[in-house]
């Protein structure tokens, strides 16, 4: 999920490549409807932040709503700001981690396998 | 007993009574004097007439220095005025004594207090004696102030420049509020503490000034911590039918935390008038009493002392401002990075995520090429804007000015987005309407900036309007010393919540735009001395922004550039 095509069709290409069935969206709200409808379907999301609408953060706290052991990671091109923000929503979760970009598409799919294996 | 001292012995210190017999000795002691005539006097208008005669001859006969020390005022300045054409003289407060001594003598008395008809005489011309009593007038000399200052003074109405201690707790919280209540044009003051607020506030002194400011337009300034509970008492201290009349002349600043030390932290100072200071320790903050809590005073109508206060009043009320400007400084700057940090990243993604797929995707070259070129130029472009906001913010924006026509350069840039359009096939028609009367518009102005803004608002004018095959009109017009650009639109309008802060820095964010573009442009025109602004038409769709520009005081040119570049 982000709101620049150029990004979700660079992550979805990379984590195909990878091995994943990938969902790309640039809206968050269709995004939200989409998971709504068949959350069971997916093991992972990789959520930018800053978004129009609704952000990463508030897009996850939805999306959690429906399925609450979802894990998930954050893409950002901000600073540390952003951790201490999640730190305030999120305080006990452990199924997130972040990723800064701009990130090497194959940096990309090791984080992801990682993360999807713990 | 001899009026004459025994002049049988070599040095003699003898007492002698009487008035006659005072000013034989005064008249013999003056005449004596070769080099130097000092004297204390604590009467001046019951001695001068006999004195000043004696005095002025010598001085005439053998060229003495002669100085005269006497407590100055209002009745007697006019004897104080004679006396200076012949001697140097000074003022001491309530001085007591009368003397005179000279090279090698000295003699006191009494005689200038009326009250005494048979005064006792002291005279000496013991070596050391008389060095002492030279010591001693030195002394109240150097004390003492140039009789002009003095006068002067008296003159102008000024009252007698003292500084006070006070030690009284019930005195100080007296005269503070006393003081309070007689100001009639400005009062400083600054409060170490909070509690200080609390305890000052208690026994009436903020409501005080609030009225003083309000119903007197007297200038109050406070510097003070601030906090919840004082923000509180404010508010609830301004609520009263006149709440908004006082208000610009009740301002307070707040001294925090972090420059809390570099201020002055235990003791409050006020100055009154510009001609009164009050100065005062607190001994225990945690005191809710200001009896309890409040030490030693200064009070002060000495000049250099309540300078001095207003200066530092001044330098921290100054330094607030500063450190308030240099903290909002500080946020946009940190906010600016952060945005910029973000846009850059954005595109620098793109690039680097299609450089790497593009091996294993190879049937998908020509899209990702595109996209990386597309890319690029989208970080170029945030670049270049990134150079001029850094220029614009750092004032080093350097503008190469030169004299042309602002209509031919619109001219020119239309003509390009004509071809552009055309090109693109986009469904806009653009039309544009100046050299009325074959009127030239002739700037002084950096060209290329120039074109940079109108080339700016005219992308933003086609963008918004594309979708909607829309009209965009183009107009200049010369208005007594300015020229007006328009750029209407039939577009999208701009949206309302957007509008206060259209032309700030990542205002908008698109796709093509950096966000940056409007900033740019309306600090370009500000830059020439011209303005900018935008509004939504009025009656129907779209938007139109509008600059000004002052034209040029020389003459107009006449022919305009052939080249057709710009």
């Amino acid at each position: 999920m982000d709101d620049e095509p150029d990004n979700t069709s660079i992550f979805s290409m990379s984590l195909e490549d990878g091995g994943f069935e990938v969902d790309a969206f640039t809206d968050p709200l269709l995004a939200l409807t989409t998971f709504r409808s068949g959350h069971e379907k997916y093991d992972f999301l990789v959520l930018d932040i800053k978004m129009p609408d609704m952000n990463g953060f508030e897009l996850y706290e939805e999306m959690r709503k429906i399925d609450n052991q979802v894990k998930a990671c954050f893409l950002t091109a901000f600073g540390e700001g952003y951790t201490q923000e999640f730190g305030r929503r999120f305080p006990a979760s452990t199924n997130v981690s972040f990723i800064r970009k701009p990130i090497r598409v194959d940096d990309l799919v090791k984080k992801v396998n990682k993360m999807v294996n713990t | 007993m001899s009026a004459e001292p025994d002049k049988s012995f070599t040095s003699v210190t003898q007492v002698l009574y009487g008035v006659e017999n005072a000013v034989k000795l005064f008249s013999r002691v003056v005449h004596g004097a070769d080099n130097v005539i000092d004297i204390c006097d604590d009467d001046i208008i019951s001695h001068t007439a006999t004195s000043f005669k004696i005095i002025a001859e010598r001085v005439l006969q053998t060229g003495a220095k002669f100085r005269y020390i006497t407590e100055i005022k209002k009745d007697n300045i006019k004897y104080c005025k004679e006396l200076m054409k012949v001697s140097q003289v000074r003022h001491l407060d309530g001085i007591r004594t009368n003397f005179v001594v000279t090279d090698t003598e000295y003699t006191s008395s009494a005689i200038m207090q009326q009250v005494h008809a048979h005064p006792e005489i002291v005279y000496s011309n013991v070596r050391s004696i008389v060095e002492q009593q030279q010591y001693l007038f030195e002394n109240l000399w150097n004390k003492a102030i140039p009789a002009e200052r003095r006068i002067s003074e008296i003159e102008e109405g000024i009252e007698l420049e003292k500084t006070h201690v006070i030690q009284d707790p019930h005195t100080i919280q007296r005269l503070f509020l006393d003081l309070v209540r007689s100001a009639t044009h400005e009062v400083l003051l600054i409060l170490p503490t909070i509690n200080a607020f609390l305890r000052e506030h208690r026994i009436g002194v903020i409501r005080l000034l609030m009225r003083a400011a309000r119903e007197h337009a007297v200038n109050v300034r406070i510097l003070t911590p601030t906090g919840d509970v004082i923000d509180h008492i404010l508010k609830n201290e301004a609520i009263s039918p006149q709440e908004g009349e006082g208000r610009k002349e009740f301002d307070i600043r707040s001294i925090n935390r972090s420059h809390e030390e570099t201020s002055v932290s235990t003791v409050t100072i006020m100055v009154v008038d510009k001609k009164e200071s009050l100065v005062f320790e607190k001994t225990d903050d945690t005191k809710e009493n200001f009896i309890d809590a409040v030490g030693m005073a200064t009070h002060s109508n000495s000049k250099p002392t309540v300078l001095s206060y207003i200066s530092i009043f001044e330098s921290l009320w100054k330094q607030v401002d500063l450190y308030e400007q240099l903290k909002t400084h500080d946020k946009m700057q940190k906010e600016f990075i952060n945005i910029a940090s973000h846009e850059m990243k954005t595109p620098t993604q793109a690039i680097i995520g299609y450089a790497d797929l593009i091996h294993k995707h190879p049937e998908k070259r020509e899209d990702m090429m595109q996209s990386i070129s597309r890319n690029a130029v989208r970080l170029q472009r945030l670049t270049n804007d990134i150079l001029d906001v850094t220029r614009i913010d750092s004032q080093t924006l350097n503008l190469h000015k030169e004299q042309f026509n602002i209509d031919d350069l619109l001219e020119n840039i239309i003509q390009d987005y004509l071809g552009h359009i055309e090109k693109e096939n986009q469904n806009i028609k653009l039309f544009y309407n100046f050299k009325q009367n074959n009127d030239t518009l002739p700037i002084d102005a950096d060209r290329d900036r120039i074109a940079q803004v109108i080339s700016n608002l005219l992308s933003n004018a086609i963008k918004f309007t594309a979708k909607k095959n829309g009209v965009i009109s183009i107009s200049a017009e010369r208005k007594e010393k300015e020229v007006i650009v328009n750029i209407r639109d039939t577009g999208e309008g701009i949206n309302p919540e957007i509008i206060p802060r259209l032309f700030t820095k990542f205002a908008t964010r698109s796709f093509s735009g950096t966000g940056l573009g409007l900033y740019i442009s309306k600090n370009i025109i500000e830059a020439h001395g011209g303005k900018m602004w935008a509004d939504n038409n009025p009656h129907g769709e779209g938007a139109t922004f509008t600059f000004t520009l002052p034209l040029s005081n020389r003459r107009a040119i006449m022919i305009s550039r052939e080249d057709g570049g710009y």
